[in-house]
């Protein structure tokens, strides 16, 4: 009985632990009352969700996404043209081709507070990374991350261009608010379960199978072509989830949302915590988001009488991200899930305060690698 | 269309080979570090962003000083890169260092926002006897632009016989075709990448001074566009091959300008689009670039010939 009982809380356990994660901190800030962090814990909902798009894609399959921010962009723009009300978009869209005014004008998708219109968003995300997904499945290595970033290129420029349905580079006017701080985390929880289940479903097993070792995944009959494709397509949908929520949160968006900058965050979030579980997506998200929050603050409010000059979060970033590349390119979670509390254990902190085992020199000893003079010891010799 | 005679077309294309020998010069700067490391470098955009910062800020100690400064700081900034990120991620697979490559491009860029002001526009003031333009034959032209067609030759052909009748052009060559297994017959790893990261500098060095005395305004993400339409020449082309990739940025920025001249207003901005949307079936359809598929359709018409020669008739 009990050993059965720990057999399925084991198979929810991550879920479970990550949902009353974003759960504390939804009850947290919503108490907290501050606008301020209100919008910061919607943002890092929003590039979480993300991050969880990316994990199931580029996490299983170990191919680098850059492009699943313009999937959330298709998500956002569509979800917007859907649900701004008739009389607004009479004037905002005049000059829309017509085969897309009869079906764009008439669709008013505000049902159960928007989440009809948040799904419809995320069905046209996967549309076109059911077109995308073709070509970029069959890419490996650098050429698939060139791939995507020509896919984040090329959506960047069509919604600046093609002002008759997305308004070019002007913001949008007249998206309902429909999304709140708690729709976000309900959305959150479903896409956990979903990026969770995929992982450990078979076809993430087979996926995985392939991230590790293509050929020998190939000889035991995986085909990577099929699986990468499904991983993509429900990246997209996750991605374009996340769009939709976005533009119905922060109602006047443009095209400078979805480009560099937000992809570049998001990569950095899943690269820290660690690409390979769901949990590293969200332990990544929620430690940048901390590091930038406490930087911006640095930024606004000062610290002894001098103010860090405005860029700083967005530097102490980037290094972020160089410093968990070198130095431990797994992540923070090394690829691993949350473990079953039984599993945990303390007997390290017992050996560190007995001083059996010491932190590694691993800064040191990389730091002579940088200038070079590790060489000089004889063993690597072989190397030069 | 508003081709009206031939010699709007020639000022059409004499304009537009300024533009594409650019392109060819950054395209094959980020096709020798591809071929090396297996690196596409973004941070390559940054380099082009310091240049540029130095450009404006001596520019008080005239050309002479301004390029020279401008050398030295964006030469030493590719061996930096080098040093501090790359190298000690070497070993590294290629998605590793293509993800380094943009953490360094926006780290960089942040870096230029902080310490630059970025309230005030800066712009490096053109030298009006360079942009000047005075008429050939019913053509317009300006020294910048017969500057840049000069130093384009005259780096292309540098870099010819650098990489073929130089020790270390061999050694890079070989470092192109195949790593490890130069490594194994002697040629000193950290040397040639070093090498290959400093002959990048000086192009993008180049690049810079011919880009900013035309261009003018000065801005932290000044190198990202450029970088992005020489890295889809140079992937049409082949990032592979270092003729491959030049060609490609040259022809690319080529046909871009002339597109951007002749093209209805409403279709101007879809041309890059499309450019990137290439990008995408060239890497299915052709992963090495055109230049292999023309080398590969060549080798097959030799073949055929040596088959029908060798046939008894």
């Amino acid at each position: 009985m009990i050993k059965s009982f720990e057999r399925y809380a084991r198979i929810v356990w991550t879920p479970f632990f990550l949902s009353i994660l974003l759960v504390i901190t939804w009850v947290v800030v919503e108490l907290n009352g501050d606008i301020f962090y209100q919008n910061e814990a919607e943002k890092l909902f929003l590039r979480l969700m993300i991050v969880i798009g990316l994990q199931i894609f580029s996490g299983n399959s170990g191919v680098l996404s850059f492009g699943q921010v313009a999937f959330m962009a298709v998500g956002a723009y569509m979800s917007a043209l859907l649900t701004i009300p008739l009389e607004i978009k009479k004037f905002t869209f005049l000059s829309m081709p017509e085969v897309m005014k009869s079906w764009v004008f008439p669709a008013h998708l505000n049902e159960w507070n928007g989440t009809t219109g948040t799904l419809a968003g995320a069905g046209f995300a996967i549309l076109f990374a059911a077109v995308f997904g073709i070509p970029i499945v069959r890419l490996i290595g650098v050429a698939a991350g060139i791939g995507t970033i020509a896919i984040l290129v090329a959506m960047n420029v069509f919604i600046q261009q093609t002002s008759s349905i997305t308004r070019g580079t002007s913001t949008q006017i007249g998206v309902p608010q429909t999304t709140t701080l708690g729709s976000t985390v309900i959305w959150l929880v479903i896409a956990i379960v979903i990026a969770y289940a995929f992982r450990q479903s078979r076809l993430g097993l087979r996926l995985r199978a392939s991230r590790e070792n293509e050929r020998a995944a190939k000889s035991v009959g995986v085909n990577i072509a099929k699986e990468r494709y499904l991983a993509f397509v429900l990246s997209g949908f996750i991605c374009g989830l996340g769009g939709a929520l976005y533009a119905h949160y922060f109602i006047s968006f443009s095209y400078l949302d979805f480009y560099f900058d937000l992809t570049f965050i998001t990569i950095a979030m899943l690269v820290v915590g660690g690409m390979g579980s769901v949990s590293g997506g969200v332990i990544g998200a929620y430690f940048l988001t901390f590091i930038y929050v406490a930087f911006q603050r640095l930024e606004v409010n000062g610290l002894f009488d001098g103010k860090a000059p405005s860029g700083t979060a967005d530097l102490v970033l980037a290094l972020a991200l160089l410093l968990t590349l070198i130095y431990r390119p797994k992540g923070i979670t090394g690829g691993k899930e949350i473990p079953f509390p039984t599993d945990w254990s303390f007997r390290w902190v017992g050996r560190l305060l007995r001083g059996e085992i010491r932190p590694k020199a691993h800064s040191l000893s990389e730091g002579l690698k940088v200038l070079g003079l590790d060489r000089l010891s004889s063993k690597d010799k072989g190397q030069r | 269309m508003i081709v009206g005679s031939a010699s709007v077309v020639i000022q059409y294309i004499l304009d537009s080979i300024a533009n594409g020998s650019l392109y060819a010069l950054m395209a094959l700067s980020l096709s020798l570090l591809f071929g090396v490391m297996g690196l596409m470098n973004f941070a390559y955009g940054e380099l082009i962003m310091s240049g540029a910062f130095t450009m404006y800020y001596t520019h008080s100690w005239g050309p002479v000083g301004m390029i020279a400064m401008t050398v030295i700081v964006v030469v030493v900034m590719s061996l930096l890169m080098e040093l501090l990120a790359f190298r000690p991620l070497r070993k590294a697979g290629p998605s590793t260092l293509l993800i380094t490559s943009f953490a360094l491009s926006i780290a960089l860029q942040k870096l230029a926002y902080m310490t630059t002001n970025p309230g005030i526009p800066k712009t490096v003031r053109p030298y009006p006897w360079l942009t000047r333009q005075f008429e050939v034959s019913g053509v317009l032209m300006s020294r910048l632009e017969v500057i840049i067609w000069v130093m384009t030759i005259v780096l292309l052909v540098g870099m010819t016989l650098l990489l073929k009748r130089t020790a270390l052009g061999i050694q890079l060559r070989a470092s192109t075709e195949d790593f490890r297994m130069s490594q194994l017959v002697g040629v000193k790893a950290n040397r040639v990448i070093s090498s290959a990261f400093a002959i990048t500098g000086l192009l993008a060095s180049v690049v810079t001074v011919l880009f900013m005395l035309g261009h003018g305004d000065v801005r932290p993400n000044v190198g990202q566009g450029p970088v992005l339409v020489a890295f889809v020449g140079g992937v049409i082309g082949g990032l592979g091959s270092l003729p491959g990739a030049a060609l490609g940025g040259f022809v690319l920025g080529l046909v871009l300008n002339i597109l951007q001249a002749t093209l209805p207003r409403s279709l101007q901005g879809h041309t890059t689009m499309f450019a990137f949307l290439g990008v995408i079936a060239i890497l299915v359809l052709q992963p090495g670039g055109m230049i292999v598929s023309i080398r590969k359709l060549r080798r097959k018409r030799d073949q055929a010939a040596a088959l029908s020669e060798g046939a008894p008739s």
